[in-house]
């Protein structure tokens, strides 16, 4: 149990390491390009410390989710990449535009001045459900993030696309034949 | 990837980031949508969130040193269990190791330093005000210096002594129980200044001289693995189950736990000792050392029938134990606890000694060379100290590790007075630190480096497993350095210490290599050559006097009063926890205040009952004790336990019950040692209070032999491999049928949606043989599972929420529950949790299906579906559940359980109970979860002993096991086919998922 924790570490540290696989090959120009947003008041979804694009790095960069979130496919909780993760690429990549430097200003500053950002919680389920993410990315994939959290990808901004009730949950663990029972996340 | 690397890396981050472990996975009841996520600045390479990183390190509550693994997630310390690379306790853990988590979060912990004001009251200053002012009084008073310390045995005692040495100051080591007696017995004996060790687990007969080693004494949880692995019964083992007597005048829990409970007058153990050591000479039963001779005379003076008079045991039992004792073949007697706290301790120690040396015990399994790791300090040194403080002496007193001002509550105070200036290092203010001039708040030792050496060649490591709480408090190791001028850290100082040792041993690897796998092993674990020793001069001089008790303390009376540590509380430095507050004593069972332990005939005689008020009076002062009724003492003893009656300290501790050592003499005895029996005058003062007692709960269920089964050894011998002497008779003709019906229901069910196809069983199964009540299973749940502690008051309603309970009984004997086929008296107990029975009574019975049984056997309990009507908990047999009557949680709240920063303790996998909602064990069902999905991850299916519930985790006596009943080769499938199993209330055909196995007793032939 207790190795077992520290061959985790060890996997996010390689993990961590690396570099994007999309930004590595030299693949062929995204299939998808972000758009340029002139009105940010419009957007769904809570507005955040930083205007952080996940439409530019998942999408149009199509950095893996798991790059960021690495524990999501070893752990039940998917992490919030610290600000290293964000610092390693960004003390390189100053922005293309204008909108885009001054947020990377945000990050820089906050790795500079050592104050990570607040971000504002979208995705949060009660006390007493246990999620874990692990065993969800086991057997669905690491590609199937978008199932509970939407095309994120796509999304200028982030919002909640599915309910998160338990009926939700639920109807997937019928459609897919698994366990229904209460106390596989109620504890 | 070295572990050392990353506890650095992670120390230096965070610190530069000023603490910012983050806020994921908080454990809140309901996180709220608008609630903030702060990412680390750099992730801590070892902590991956929502998973728990684990360090070693080495518990600090007692002098055992046992080593611990701390569960850190998200940077906090959420769980302490036992390495079990340790040599001392090998991953097991008792209630108070556990609690040292209430220490690191004691919502009374000081954070800053704080100086006597002009006013004459603590007020807050800075470190490097404080650090100024204790410079200068320290270089005024250069000689007149005085430093007080708690046990240390590792380089923050060194350092101490290198300190005190340099600024000529005086290094007194003080703890309240520091085995004074013992040494000086086996200086008596064998003229060795050292407390050996003692090899309990291959000793085929534990005869214990007042030892208490379930409890207290010496090293409690290594000692309790260790017996239970000689006395625990094991069908088919070949090496007999060893016989366990105590000789005491009270029982404690090791006495109840023993086959027999020899209640000696106090204070002639020493001669029961040297006469069965006469007997077994005498009739030559051992082969005796060639030096026995020289003890001819003494033990011809200590024959049974010389001694039996004052020992209070007729002469053919005497001869009786002698014979049993040394026909085992590997027996060891054990002095300690009372018996070596009475004013002639040190003489009943050698005493013992000597029936050890003439069976044949010394070298075998009494064993010098791997000795116990205990600082030099005496009681003497620290009254001599108090001399020399009301000589006017001293004129900087400094007290670390230690709590003199609650243990010495007499001259000790007067003395404390005529000191100019004193200064303590306390992270809390007991009740020296509250009446020093200067506090310097100290890290707990599970935010700090440092180490012990508890055993010879046990070098035990101790790290920091997470960010200091109070962050502006400092370890006491750099404030040291910092004041002797010294450069670098107390980490620094501790690693120059330990270089010469890791050249030893480090097989050619680098310091800086084999110091992260120091860190991950604990420490460093050496074997150690046995030392032989032979009679010393004086042995043959001991007890020159008729046999006769001693003479102790006091008037004319003829009650001798016994104060003892308490087992959760052990001196006191464990009563501002409420996890140990709320812990039913294993023996009386009382939480949350003392009490003075009567027999029933004392009681009779004096027309008192529990709960009324005695005063009890000795020459050195008098306290109020509320009256517990037992007969596990004698009638002529009077017990009270130590530990309560703080003046300060905490809102745990402060004003409540008495304090013991208020009755007890300040002076050192012959030994050098205090003594903790006196004579005392008792009267009745008319009050009456009740005490929160879980004796007589009606939860119990109940001393009845069909509940608790206990089988006389020849009886348990006898039985065949396959036999059910417990076994239900098969139901009548009447039953047959509804239940063929009920059954054929229940398959039917089994077959649809979840319930089909291959599912594990989960069960349990506790060995009572094994099993000896002392509690760290419940500890153990409360910290797992985010038990609320609800304080006194409640625990009187019968509310409190231990899900998991140890229920004691006594049996045979006379008085309170006697008469049992003129048995002797003994206790037994059961640990009392959740059955998971498969024909659950609590589940039909629920309106809105939130008790249910789940597909791998348990019976869940759903806290967001539970409406509270509570009519599972009137259906359940065992009165096992629990219901949450206030919310413990709410912060600020009348019933808080956790005020900040307790709630950093609470385990984010468990859902913190609100109000109004039913609970009770789980089986851990997160553990079960979390190995699953482990399993998952690994694609494989979990093995058998991969999933280990917090109580089964904990126990010392390794009494449960947990498993899947469906696969057949599992250790608990095994055991729920041993023929000492059976179940509780198997009549009621709940079918439960625990099977227990009957206790046995040797009760001679």
């Amino acid at each position: 149990m207790r190795s077992g924790s520290r061959v985790a570490a060890g996997i996010a540290l390689a993990m961590a390491t690396s570099v994007p696989a999309a930004a590595q090959s030299g693949q062929p120009a995204p299939a998808f390009t972000a758009p340029v947003i002139s009105d940010t008041g419009s957007l769904h979804g809570p507005r955040q410390p930083i205007f952080f694009r996940h439409d530019v790095h998942a999408g149009q960069n199509r950095v893996p989710c798991l790059y960021c979130h690495y524990s999501a496919a070893i752990s039940s909780e998917p992490g919030i990449p610290s600000v290293q993760t964000c610092a390693g690429c960004h003390m390189m990549v100053g922005g293309s535009t204008p909108t885009y430097q001054a947020e990377i200003k945000k990050v820089r500053d906050a790795w500079n001045h050592k104050a990570p950002p607040q971000w504002v919680r979208i995705h949060a389920l009660p006390g007493f459900v246990h999620f874990p993410h692990l065993r969800h990315i086991k057997a669905l994939g690491s590609e199937s993030c978008t199932t509970c959290h939407g095309d994120v990808g796509h999304m200028v901004q982030v919002y909640q696309v599915a309910p998160l009730t338990m009926g939700w949950c639920i109807s997937c663990h019928l459609q897919k034949q698994v366990t229904r029972d209460c106390l596989v996340c109620h504890y | 990837m070295s572990e050392g690397m990353n506890r650095r890396r992670f120390l230096t981050v965070l610190g530069a980031t000023g603490g910012g472990a983050a806020a994921l996975g908080a454990c809140g009841v309901d996180p709220e949508r608008s609630q903030k996520l702060i990412p680390y600045l750099v992730q801590p390479e070892d902590q991956v969130p929502g998973t728990a990183t684990w360090y070693a390190t080495t518990c600090r509550e007692c002098p055992a040193g046992c080593g611990l693994h701390a569960k850190v997630r998200e940077g906090r310390v959420i769980k302490l269990e036992g390495n079990p690379e340790s040599p001392i306790n090998g991953g097991r853990l008792c209630a108070r190791g556990q609690a040292a988590l209430e220490g690191v979060y004691n919502p009374d912990r000081l954070g800053d330093p704080l100086a006597r004001g002009v006013q004459g009251k603590l007020e807050r200053i800075s470190w490097d005000d404080a650090l100024a002012q204790l410079h200068a009084k320290l270089a005024a008073a250069r000689g007149r210096i005085a430093f007080v310390t708690g046990n240390e045995t590792g380089s923050f005692g060194d350092l101490v002594d290198e300190w005190t040495k340099a600024v000529g100051a005086t290094h007194v080591t003080y703890e309240p129980f520091a085995f004074e007696a013992l040494r000086e017995g086996n200086r008596l004996a064998f003229g060795i200044d050292a407390v050996p060790w003692y090899d309990l687990a291959s000793a085929r007969y534990i005869l214990s001289f007042g030892a208490d080693f379930l409890d207290t004494w010496l090293s409690p949880v290594a000692y309790q693995n260790a017996f239970a692995r000689a006395h625990g019964f094991t069908s088919g083992r070949d090496v007999t189950m060893a016989k366990s007597v105590f000789v005491g005048p009270r029982m404690f829990l090791t006495g109840m736990n023993a086959d027999e409970w020899v209640a000696a007058t106090p204070g002639t153990e020493g001669l029961l000792a040297l006469a069965l050591a006469a007997v077994i000479v005498e009739e030559r039963l051992a082969p005796l050392p060639a030096d026995a001779g020289r003890l001819h005379e003494l033990l011809a003076r200590h024959a049974p029938a010389a001694v039996a008079g004052a020992v209070g045991i007729d002469a053919p039992a005497i001869e009786r134990l002698a014979r049993e004792f040394a026909g085992a073949q590997g027996g060891v007697a054990l002095a300690g606890g009372m018996a070596t706290h009475y004013p002639n301790g040190a003489e009943i120690a050698a005493a013992v000694n000597i029936l050890n040396y003439v069976a044949g015990a010394v070298g075998k399994t009494v064993r010098f060379g791997p000795n116990q790791g205990l600082a030099r300090g005496t009681f003497r040194e620290l009254t001599d100290l108090v001399t020399a403080m009301e000589a006017g002496k001293i004129a900087v007193l400094l007290v670390h590790g230690a709590n003199p001002g609650h243990s010495l509550t007499g001259a000790f105070w007067q003395a404390w007075g005529k000191v100019a200036y004193k200064v303590s290092f306390s992270s809390d203010l007991d009740e020296t630190a509250s009446a020093a001039d200067l506090v310097l708040p100290d890290l707990h030792p599970l935010e700090q480096w440092s180490d012990s050496r508890p055993r010879a060649g046990v070098w035990a490591l101790q790290q920091p497993v997470m960010q200091p709480v109070a962050a502006n408090a400092r370890p006491a190791g750099d404030v040291l350095l910092t004041l002797a001028g010294k450069s670098g850290t107390f980490k620094d100082y501790l690693q120059t210490k330990w270089r010469p040792l890791a050249e030893r041993h480090a097989h050619g690897k680098s310091f800086e290599e084999f110091w992260p796998e120091l860190l991950q092993h604990g420490g460093l674990y050496v074997d150690v050559p046995r030392q032989w020793v032979r009679l010393g001069p004086q042995a043959t001089e001991l007890m020159r006097e008729a046999p006769a008790p001693p003479r102790f303390a006091g008037e004319a009376s003829d009650l001798v009063l016994i104060a003892f540590p308490s087992a959760a509380l052990y001196d006191g430095r464990g009563a501002n926890k409420p996890w140990l507050q709320e812990l039913p004593d294993p023996v009386s069972k009382i939480a949350w205040h003392a009490w003075v332990e009567l027999h029933p005939e004392t009681a009779a005689k004096w027309s008192v009952t529990d709960g009324d008020f005695l005063l009890l009076q000795s020459p050195f002062g008098a306290v109020r004790a509320p009256v517990w009724i037992t007969p596990a003492i004698r009638p002529d003893v009077l017990g009270v336990p130590i530990g309560q009656g703080h003046r300060a300290y905490g809102r745990y501790a402060r004003d409540r019950s008495f304090n013991a050592f208020d009755l007890l003499p300040e002076a050192p005895n012959a030994y050098g040692g205090r003594t903790f029996a006196v004579r005392v005058a008792a009267r009745t003062t008319g009050e009456h209070r009740f005490l929160a007692s879980s004796e007589g709960d009606p939860r119990g269920v109940g001393a009845g032999e069909d509940i608790i089964k206990v089988l006389p050894r020849a009886t348990a011998d006898a039985l065949a491999p396959t036999a059910h002497p417990f076994a239900e008779p098969a139901p009548p003709a009447y039953a047959a049928g509804a239940l063929a019906g009920w059954a054929e229901e229940q398959r039917a069910g089994a077959a649809l949606g979840n319930y089909a196809g291959k599912q594990p069983r989960w069960a349990m199964a506790i060995d009572l043989a094994r099993c000896t009540g002392c509690s760290a299973c419940v500890t153990a749940c409360y910290a797992e599972n985010n038990l609320p502690t609800v304080g006194e008051e409640l625990v009187l309603r019968r509310r409190q929420m231990s899900w998991m309970r140890i229920e004691r009984y006594w049996r045979g004997g006379e008085g309170r529950g006697a008469g049992e086929g003129g048995e002797p008296l003994h206790g037994v107990v059961t640990p009392m949790l959740c059955q998971q029975c498969e024909a659950a009574p609590c589940e039909p019975v629920c309106p809105v299906f939130a008790a249910y049984h789940t597909p791998d056997g348990l019976n869940g309990q759903v806290y967001n579906r539970c409406v509270g009507t509570r009519y599972c908990a009137n259906n359940c047999p065992y009165k096992v559940r629990y219901f949450n009557w206030y919310n413990f949680a709410e912060a600020g709240g009348e019933w808080e359980a956790w005020p900040s920063p307790l709630d950093w303790q609470l385990n984010p996998d468990v859902t913190v109970r609100e109000k109004g909602v039913m609970e009770k064990c789980t089986f851990c069902v997160q553990r079960i979860r979390g190995a699953q999905n482990r399993a998952r991850l690994e694609d494989r299916t979990v093995l058998d002993g991969e999933i280990v519930p917090a109580c089964a985790q904990s126990c010392p006596s390794e009494a449960i096991v947990f498993g899947d009943l469906h696969d057949k080769t599992s250790r608990v499938a095994q055991l729920a086919a041993d023929p000492r199993g059976y179940h509780v209330f198997e009549s009621l055909n709940t079918k439960p998922g625990i099977t227990y196995l009957a206790r046995v007793v040797d009760r001679g032939a």
